[in-house]
């Protein structure tokens, strides 16, 4: 890792509108949970977290995070120079990574866990959080593949999540092996058994590991062998 | 010169004595590249990839519902071409949200504006024809395979005027919900200009906004305050034509339907937010094309 890169990417991410957009997500969040549990009950609330929370503004915060660390300078060619200095690409990946892995920690997973607090609270709470660390760290890995290998990384990343995990995953039961959602919420299911139970543990952790040391170890790997292109 | 209506730069060697065509022609070319852009089609073979792959993510299920209906024989469809929409309306946002940033942002990000500008076409031109092309292309793209589900309900001997009252209804919704959907994703991607920023900006309004509009219908129809849902339903396109589908009876289900003047209402707000969203892609286009 490289401190000097950890510092350029939260700058990167941090800067400007970027940030306001990253924040918009978590205050949403929070603001109907808690508006939800005062005008009815803290039981009335809970669904909007299987519903809203983790599946749609977990990845997407994830989404935006690591498409942020990576995309605007792969987009605009200037990650040459990051690239032209004598530093490991797969220290550069591994630094980015850790950038978009706490900004999804952040602004998704602590929100989830505190919108689960205000929705009830107790073991299920504990659980949707950890799911959320777990399904967090995942997503920002693999998110960051996609982004080194293609510009349209937002794109691809969203089919995955929205087509594939969200449409697929609700019609085709089978789906959950391969999504990082269910493993998330397979490895939370221990905790409480008020989240589903969709595939068997160790795959979940398995799996879930591959991607994230994968997701990272590829995005070097594919910043090993960069090409510039142009806009297609 | 002062009477030319068209452009051929006179550089001075020969002249053009010819026919010109008007700004007319110019901006029926502009909307009609702008169209083909919006499926990748006179781009490169990579961007043909999404734009089709969505198409046929949301065309397959009518051909699947169409051999169904012909195989078993069934008297009706098992759903109304409205509510095949509603099902595909995931779809939908990402064509949206990934297609607009093709006609919005790339014009202004590399300032080749100023190139379409050059012409005796109006900023305010070029913005309208931008946005008829984004609403055309998200109508073909919703109305393709409610075409498919018409006429293979037809072939296999459907009642022709059940049906059409039902598509009537259905291409009125979809009109309504792609110039909405024009709207917002122009204006975001016309603001924003890198592309993954557009992105995701346009699929919080389009998907995020109406799920958290859903989840508060939900919650407020438990709870019995019918009400609170439907104003919330003003919130977003997709629980606005939702809300109006199943007010005409086009086989939508909402939490909280809108009766009454609330179907006014919907109706006025839905209208405006395309109005709104056209107004503001006119206003960010006059504003970039005068710097």
């Amino acid at each position: 890792m490289n401190s000097t890169i950890i510092k350029l990417a939260a700058q990167a991410l941090l800067g400007r509108r970027r940030f306001w957009l990253l924040l918009a997500f978590p205050v949403l969040l929070i603001a109907l949970t808690v508006t939800v549990a005062a005008l009815t009950d803290a039981e009335a609330a809970w669904p909007l977290l299987p519903g809203l929370g983790y599946p749609v503004v977990l990845p997407l915060v994830a989404v935006l995070a690591a498409s942020s660390v990576l995309g605007p300078e792969v987009d605009d060619g200037s990650i040459v120079y990051l690239l032209s200095k004598p530093v490991s690409r797969h220290s550069v990946a591994l630094s980015k990574w850790v950038v978009a892995w706490a900004a999804t920690m952040l602004a998704g997973a602590l929100p989830l866990y505190v919108s689960a607090l205000v929705a009830g609270g107790g073991d299920r709470a504990l659980a949707a959080g950890l799911a959320a660390v777990v399904a967090g760290t995942t997503y920002s890995a693999l998110f960051l593949a996609v982004s080194a290998v293609t510009r349209h990384a937002v794109i691809v990343s969203l089919l995955f999540v929205l087509i594939w995990e969200g449409l697929l995953g609700n019609l085709l039961s089978g789906v959950a092996w391969l999504s990082v959602a269910q493993w998330g919420l397979r490895i939370g299911h221990e905790i409480s058994t008020e989240l589903p139970d969709p595939t068997n543990l160790p795959w979940a952790i398995a799996a879930s590991l591959v991607v994230t040391v994968g997701g990272v170890w590829f995005a070097g790997d594919r910043l090993r062998s960069f090409t510039l292109r142009g806009e297609d | 010169m002062a009477d030319r209506a068209g452009v051929i730069h006179d550089l001075g060697y020969r002249h053009y004595d010819g026919p010109r065509d008007g700004v007319a022609t110019i901006a029926r070319t502009l909307f009609v590249t702008g169209l083909r852009h919006a499926f990748g089609l006179g781009r490169s073979g990579k961007s043909k990839i999404l734009p089709f792959l969505l198409l046929g993510l949301s065309t397959l299920p009518a051909a699947i519902v169409v051999g169904v209906v012909t195989l078993v024989g069934l008297s009706d469809l098992p759903l109304t071409y409205a509510g095949y929409t509603n099902q595909t309306q995931l779809l939908v946002s990402l064509f949206a949200a990934a297609q607009a940033p093709v006609l919005f942002s790339r014009d202004l990000r590399y300032r080749s504006i100023v190139l379409y500008l050059a012409r005796p076409l109006p900023a305010y031109v070029v913005a309208l024809t931008r946005w008829a092309s984004l609403t055309t292309a998200l109508l073909v793209f919703t109305v393709l395979p409610v075409l498919v589900l018409y006429a293979g309900g037809l072939l296999a001997g459907l009642d022709v005027s059940d049906q059409t009252t039902d598509l009537l209804k259905a291409v009125a919704l979809l009109l309504l919900v792609s110039s909405m959907l024009a709207g917002i994703t122009g204006f975001i991607s016309s603001v924003s200009l890198r592309r993954g920023f557009a992105v995701v900006g346009s699929i919080v309004a389009l998907v995020v906004v109406p799920g958290v509009v859903t989840a508060v219908q939900a919650i407020a129809s438990e709870e019995g305050a019918e009400q609170v849902g439907v104003a919330a339903g003003l919130a977003s396109p997709w629980s606005l034509t939702n809300g109006l589908a199943s007010a005409w009876d086009a086989g939508v289900e909402v939490f909280t339907p809108p009766e009454g003047g609330w179907v006014v209402a919907y109706l006025a707000v839905a209208v405006l937010i395309a109005g709104v969203g056209l107004a503001a892609i006119v206003a960010r286009f006059l504003k970039v094309g005068s710097q």
